[in-house]
C-alpha cells in the first residue's frame, strides 16, 4: 500500500518535471553544447570572469599576454615569450589549474602550465575562475583555474577570419579560423602561426635578447554532430608545437633551445532530455619537451607523458535542484631522461549538488574523492552560495578544500644529485571567500576577500645526504582583496568602456612570516576603450608592485607601470567582407622592467594587424 | 659546488621558486679589504649574480656585495670561487664564463677575462701564470681543459687539454695538480701538470669523485674523494689518498664505508679535517687508518674551511635567501659568531 503511494508520488513528480522541463528544451541543448557545464551550475558563489573575443584581438598572441592585462594573475616570464608561470592570488605556478574543455591539462611532469605555450585566439572564450576548484577541476585549482572552452555553433553559416600581423623584432603572426555551422553539424578549425626573432634591447645596457627567438604552431579542430533530438557527439582536438631559444640573463648569455609538443584529443558523447544529461568523454593528452642545453649540438634531454582518460558524467535536474555525479578514470605514463617509465592510475568520484532555494538564494555542495595508485590523497569538498540581496546587489560566499598532487618529477625524478620522493604528500589547502557585486546602470562594482591556508607545500631541498628531493617543507597562508570597477557608457555613435581592477595580496610563510617569492602585494590594472563610429582606441595600463626575490625578503624587484596603446579602424563592409586594421604600441613609455630578476622585458615595440572577416 | 648542475635540468622545466640578488647593501665604504675574510657567494643559480662578502678579522664588520659596491657592476652568474695572486683576486663566474680580476685589498677592478673560458671552475697561480680548470661544454666529455692565464695582460694565452671534469686545482712549486671530480658525471683521476712545459706529465688514479686537496709540510698531497653517490646505481666508498709529490706516486689510501661520502678536506696545524654528512672529523697525518675522530656534530655546511684553530662553515639555508657563516673555535668546539653573508656562500678565503 505504502509502496504504491510512493510510486504514484514519484510518477506525479516526474510528470510535473516533464511539464516544467519542456520549456527548457532549448536551454538543455545549449547546455549540452557547452564543453564545461560544471561552470554553469556548480560555480555559483565563485568569482568568474569571461575574457571575450574582442579583448583577445586587442591583446598579444599568448595566454600570458591576454591574462596579464585582463586578470589579476602575476606572470613570471623568463624573458618575453619564454617559460611563463602564473601566480594566482599569491599561490604558486602549480596551484593554478588550466582546464581545456573541462579537462585539467597542467603538465603531469611539472604540475604547472607554461602560459606561453597556449594560444587563446581560437577558443570561444577564456574564463578566469578565481578561488578553489579542485572538486570540479582537480589538482592545482587552488589559487584559481583558467578555463579554455571551444564553442560549437550550429545553424550559424560559414564564417572565416584571417588575422595577420607584423611588428617589431620581426614578429609575425598569421591566424586563420573557419567555422561552419549547419543544422546538425558544426565544424571549426583554427590555425595560428607565430614567429619572432624577439631580439629586443635590454634597456639601459648595450645588450640584446640574443637567444630569444620563438616559432609556434597551434591548431584547434572541433566537430560536433547532433545525432538526434537527444544525442550529440563532439570531437575536440588541439595541437601545439613550439620551438624556442631560451633567453639568457643580464649576467649570463645563453645558447639553449626548448621544444614543446602537445596533442590533446577528446571525444564526447552526450545523451539528454529535459531532466538529465549524460556525457561520456574519452580523451588522450600527450605532452613532450626537449631541452637542448646547447642549440649548436644535438644532445638533448626530454620528458614526456601520455594521459588516457575516461569520464562519465550524469546530471539530473529536478525542479530547482541540479545533481551531478561524475566518475573519472585516468592512466598516465611518463618517461624521460630523468624519469624511468612511471605510471599512475587514478579513479575519482565527484558529486555536485546545486539548489535554487528561491529566486534570490542558491547554494551548492560539492564533494570529491580520489583513489590514486602512488600517493595519499585527501577528500575534497566545496560549499558555495549566492544571495541576491537586492535587484542590483549580490553576495557570494564559498569555502573549499583543495589539493595539488605530487607531480611525476616530484615522485620519480632520478638524475644527477636530485631525486624524486615517493613519501611526499599532496599539498592540502583550505579557503574561504566572500564576494559582493553591485550593478547599477552602467557601473559594475565587485569586491572579493579571501583567505587560503596551504599545508605541506612541496619544494625541492637537499636532504641530509645533499641529494635534492621534493619535500613537504612549508605551510603558507594567503589572504587578499580584489576590487573591480567596470563602467560602460554609450551615447550617439560613441561608446566608452572602462574596466579596472586592484588586487592586494599577502602570501606568507607561516613559520618565517615572510612574503613568498614573486608575489606582489599591490596590483592595479585598467583598460580603457573608446569607440567613435568605426574607430576604436584603447589603452591598457598595468601597475605591478614590488616583489621579493629571496625568501628572507632581503632582495626585491622594483615596481613598474607599463602602458600599451592601440587604434583599430573598422573598414566599411566591402561585398560582405569586414576589415579591421589595427595598430598597437606596446610599452608606450619605454619602461625598463623585469618580472623575473635579471630577465628584462621588451622595450617599446610596434605591431600592425589586419583582420579580415568573411 | 655542483648545485647548479644538479638543479639546472629541474629549473628548466619549472620549479616553484627562483631568486635574484639586487644590490641594496648599504654599508659604509671600506676602501681596504686587507686583514679579513672573503666569502664568495654563488648567488641564485638560475638568474642573477654572485657576490663577495668581506668580514673583518675580528668578525665585527660585515660588508656584503663589495665588488658591486666598489665597481658598480655585477660579478656574474654563479660565482664559483676566488683564486689569488700576491696582489690580485681572480673571481670566477661559472655560468657567465667570466673571471673578474680585482686588487685583492681594494677590490677595484683591473680586468675581465671572458675569451677562452668555458665553464670555468677554479684558479691557481703557479710559475708566474694563472691556471683555471674548465669543464668545457658539459655535453662534451672530451673538451675539458686548463686555461693558462697571462698575468700581465689578463688573457687566456693557452690551454692544456685534460680528461673529464677538472675541478680543484693546487700548485706545488712548478707543478700543478688537478682533481677530476667529473663535472656532471664522475671521474677518479688527478692530473699532474708541469708548468714549465705546460704539459701533462702524469695521471694518477684516486678514489671516485675527488673533491678537495691539501698539501702538507712534508710535501705530501692529500686527495679526498667522496665516492660515487647512491643515485648513480653504482655507489662507491669515499677514499682519502696520500700522494708523494716527489715521486708523484700514490703512497697510501684510506677507504671509507660504501655509504660514506666525505668532502671539504682541510689542513690546519698538521691535522686534516673533513666533513661527512652532518659531522666534522679530524685525521692525523701520520695515522695508518681512519681515525674518525669527531670535531663537530649536527652541522649542515655548504662549505667549510679550517684556519688557525678556527673552523668556518657556511649554511646555504633554502638556497633562495642569504646564507650564514658560522665561526667555531676548534679548541672549545664552541661557536664564536654567526654572520649573515650572501646567497649560497660557497667559498671562504683569508686576505
Amino acid at each position: 500500500m505504502e509502496k504504491k503511494q510512493l510510486f504514484l508520488f514519484f510518477i506525479g513528480l516526474m510528470a510535473f518535471a516533464q511539464v516544467f522541463g519542456q520549456r527548457d528544451g532549448v536551454i538543455v541543448l545549449d547546455e549540452v553544447i557547452l564543453s564545461d557545464a560544471k561552470l554553469l551550475h556548480f560555480s555559483k558563489g565563485t568569482k568568474v570572469r569571461v575574457v571575450n573575443d574582442s579583448v583577445q584581438e586587442k591583446s598579444g598572441s599568448s595566454l600570458t599576454d591576454l591574462l596579464r592585462y585582463n586578470s589579476n594573475i602575476y606572470f613570471k616570464e623568463n624573458g618575453y615569450g619564454m617559460v611563463s608561470s602564473a601566480s594566482f592570488r599569491g599561490t604558486n605556478a602549480q596551484q593554478t589549474a588550466v582546464v581545456w574543455n573541462g579537462i585539467n591539462i597542467n603538465s603531469q611532469l611539472t604540475g604547472q602550465t607554461d602560459f606561453n605555450t597556449l594560444i587563446p585566439g581560437n577558443y570561444g572564450d577564456v574564463v578566469v575562475r578565481s578561488g578553489g576548484g579542485s572538486v570540479q577541476y582537480g589538482s592545482g585549482a587552488v589559487g584559481g583555474a583558467i578555463l579554455l572552452n571551444d564553442s560549437f555553433r550550429f545553424n550559424d553559416g560559414w564564417k572565416n577570419s584571417l588575422q595577420s600581423s607584423y611588428g617589431s623584432f620581426n614578429t609575425s603572426k598569421l591566424a586563420f579560423n573557419t567555422s561552419l555551422g549547419k543544422e546538425k553539424t558544426s565544424l571549426q578549425i583554427g590555425i595560428n602561426r607565430i614567429a619572432s626573432d624577439n631580439d629586443y634591447k635590454y634597456l639601459g645596457t648595450d645588450l640584446r635578447n640574443e637567444n630569444g627567438a620563438y616559432d609556434q604552431l597551434n591548431i584547434n579542430a572541433n566537430v560536433g554532430f547532433i545525432l538526434s533530438d537527444q544525442q550529440i557527439l563532439k570531437v575536440y582536438h588541439n595541437t601545439f608545437n613550439g620551438d624556442r631559444d631560451f633567453s639568457g640573463t643580464l649576467t649570463a648569455p645563453a645558447n639553449e633551445n626548448y621544444r614543446d609538443l602537445n596533442h590533446r584529443s577528446l571525444i564526447e558523447f552526450s545523451s539528454f532530455n529535459e531532466r538529465k544529461i549524460a556525457r561520456l568523454k574519452v580523451g588522450h593528452l600527450y605532452e613532450r619537451y626537449r631541452y637542448f642545453p646547447n642549440n649548436q649540438r644535438e644532445e638533448f634531454s626530454f620528458g614526456q607523458a601520455n594521459t588516457l582518460l575516461a569520464n562519465y558524467d550524469y546530471k539530473y535536474q529536478w525542479n530547482r535542484i541540479s545533481l551531478n555525479g561524475i566518475i573519472d578514470f585516468s592512466t598516465i605514463w611518463a618517461k624521460g631522461t630523468s624519469i624511468e617509465n612511471a605510471q599512475r592510475s587514478f579513479v575519482s568520484g565527484t558529486f555536485l549538488f546545486s539548489h535554487e532555494l528561491s529566486d534570490k538564494l542558491n547554494y551548492g555542495i560539492n564533494l570529491r574523492q580520489e583513489i590514486v595508485s602512488d600517493y595519499q590523497n585527501p577528500f575534497l569538498f566545496s560549499l558555495n552560495s549566492s544571495y541576491k540581496v537586492a535587484k542590483n546587489y549580490i553576495i557570494n560566499i564559498n569555502g573549499s578544500k583543495n589539493h595539488r598532487v605530487p607531480t611525476f618529477n616530484d615522485l620519480y625524478w632520478s638524475g644527477a644529485g636530485a631525486s624524486g620522493n615517493l613519501e611526499v604528500l599532496p599539498e592540502t589547502s583550505w579557503q574561504v571567500e566572500i564576494g559582493q557585486t553591485i550593478e547599477v546602470k552602467n557601473i559594475a562594482l565587485s569586491l572579493n576577500a579571501y583567505s587560503i591556508t596551504t599545508d605541506n607545500l612541496i619544494q625541492w631541498r637537499p636532504n641530509t645526504q645533499g641529494v635534492w628531493m621534493a619535500m613537504n617543507v612549508q605551510d603558507v597562508s594567503q589572504y587578499g582583496m580584489e576590487l573591480g570597477f567596470d563602467w560602460k557608457r554609450k551615447w550617439g555613435n560613441q561608446e566608452l568602456v572602462w574596466e579596472s581592477e586592484y588586487a592586494y595580496t599577502k602570501s606568507i610563510d607561516n613559520t618565517t612570516k615572510n612574503q613568498l617569492l614573486y608575489v606582489l602585494e599591490h596590483m592595479l590594472r585598467s583598460n580603457l576603450a573608446y569607440q567613435y563610429k568605426k574607430l576604436v582606441a584603447f589603452y591598457q595600463f598595468l601597475y605591478t608592485g614590488s616583489v621579493y626575490t629571496t625568501t628572507d625578503n632581503s632582495d626585491s624587484l622594483s615596481s613598474y607601470t607599463v602602458g600599451n596603446i592601440g587604434l583599430d579602424y573598422h573598414w566599411p563592409n566591402i561585398s560582405g567582407i569586414k576589415f579591421i586594421l589595427g595598430l598597437k604600441v606596446n610599452n608606450l613609455f619605454n619602461k625598463n622592467y623585469q618580472n623575473v630578476a635579471y630577465r628584462p622585458m621588451p622595450n617599446r615595440n610596434f605591431q600592425i594587424q589586419l583582420i579580415t572577416k568573411f | 659546488m655542483k648545485i647548479r648542475n644538479v638543479f639546472f635540468p629541474l629549473l628548466i622545466i619549472g620549479l616553484s621558486w627562483s631568486c635574484s640578488n639586487d644590490d641594496e647593501e648599504i654599508q659604509e665604504p671600506m676602501g681596504d679589504y686587507a686583514n679579513g675574510i672573503l666569502v664568495s657567494n654563488e648567488g641564485p643559480f638560475s638568474n642573477g649574480t654572485g657576490t663577495v662578502t668581506f668580514i673583518s678579522e675580528d668578525l665585527s664588520v660585515v660588508n656584503n656585495g663589495i665588488y658591486k659596491m666598489t665597481n658598480d657592476e655585477d660579478l656574474g652568474n654563479v660565482v664559483q670561487s676566488i683564486g689569488f695572486t700576491e696582489n690580485e683576486a681572480f673571481i670566477v663566474a661559472n655560468v657567465s664564463n667570466k673571471i673578474n680580476v680585482v686588487n685583492r685589498y681594494t677590490f677595484e677592478k683591473i680586468a675581465s677575462i671572458t675569451d677562452g673560458l668555458n665553464n670555468p671552475r677554479y684558479f691557481i697561480e703557479a710559475n708566474g701564470k694563472g691556471y683555471v680548470t674548465n669543464w668545457g661544454d658539459t655535453a662534451d666529455e672530451t673538451d675539458d681543459f686548463v686555461a693558462i692565464i697571462n698575468l700581465q695582460n689578463y688573457t687566456v694565452e693557452g690551454t692544456i687539454s685534460v680528461i673529464l671534469g677538472p675541478e680543484a686545482i693546487l700548485a706545488k712549486d712548478n707543478t700543478v695538480y688537478v682533481a677530476h671530480q667529473g663535472a656532471w658525471g664522475q671521474n677518479n683521476k688527478v692530473s699532474v701538470i708541469n708548468t714549465s712545459s705546460n704539459e701533462l706529465i702524469k695521471t694518477l688514479t684516486v678514489g671516485d669523485v675527488p673533491n678537495s686537496m691539501q698539501l702538507d709540510a712534508s710535501g705530501n698531497l692529500w686527495v679526498l674523494a667522496s665516492g660515487k653517490p647512491a643515485y648513480t646505481g653504482d655507489e662507491t666508498a669515499g677514499v682519502l689518498t696520500k700522494i708523494n709529490t716527489g715521486t708523484n706516486e700514490v703512497d697510501n689510501s684510506f677507504q671509507f664505508e660504501t655509504t660514506q661520502h666525505p668532502s671539504s678536506l682541510n689542513l690546519d696545524a698538521g691535522i686534516l679535517y673533513y666533513r661527512l654528512g652532518d659531522t666534522v672529523f679530524e685525521q692525523s697525518l701520520s695515522a695508518t687508518s681512519l681515525n674518525m675522530e669527531t670535531v663537530l656534530e649536527g652541522v649542515s655546511f655548504y662549505t667549510m674551511v679550517v684556519n688557525n684553530g678556527r673552523l668556518y662553515g657556511t649554511d646555504a639555508g633554502d638556497y633562495a635567501s642569504n646564507g650564514t657563516l658560522t665561526v667555531y673555535d676548534l679548541n672549545t668546539e664552541l661557536t664564536i659568531k654567526a654572520l649573515t653573508v650572501g646567497i649560497i656562500p660557497g667559498g671562504i678565503y683569508f686576505n
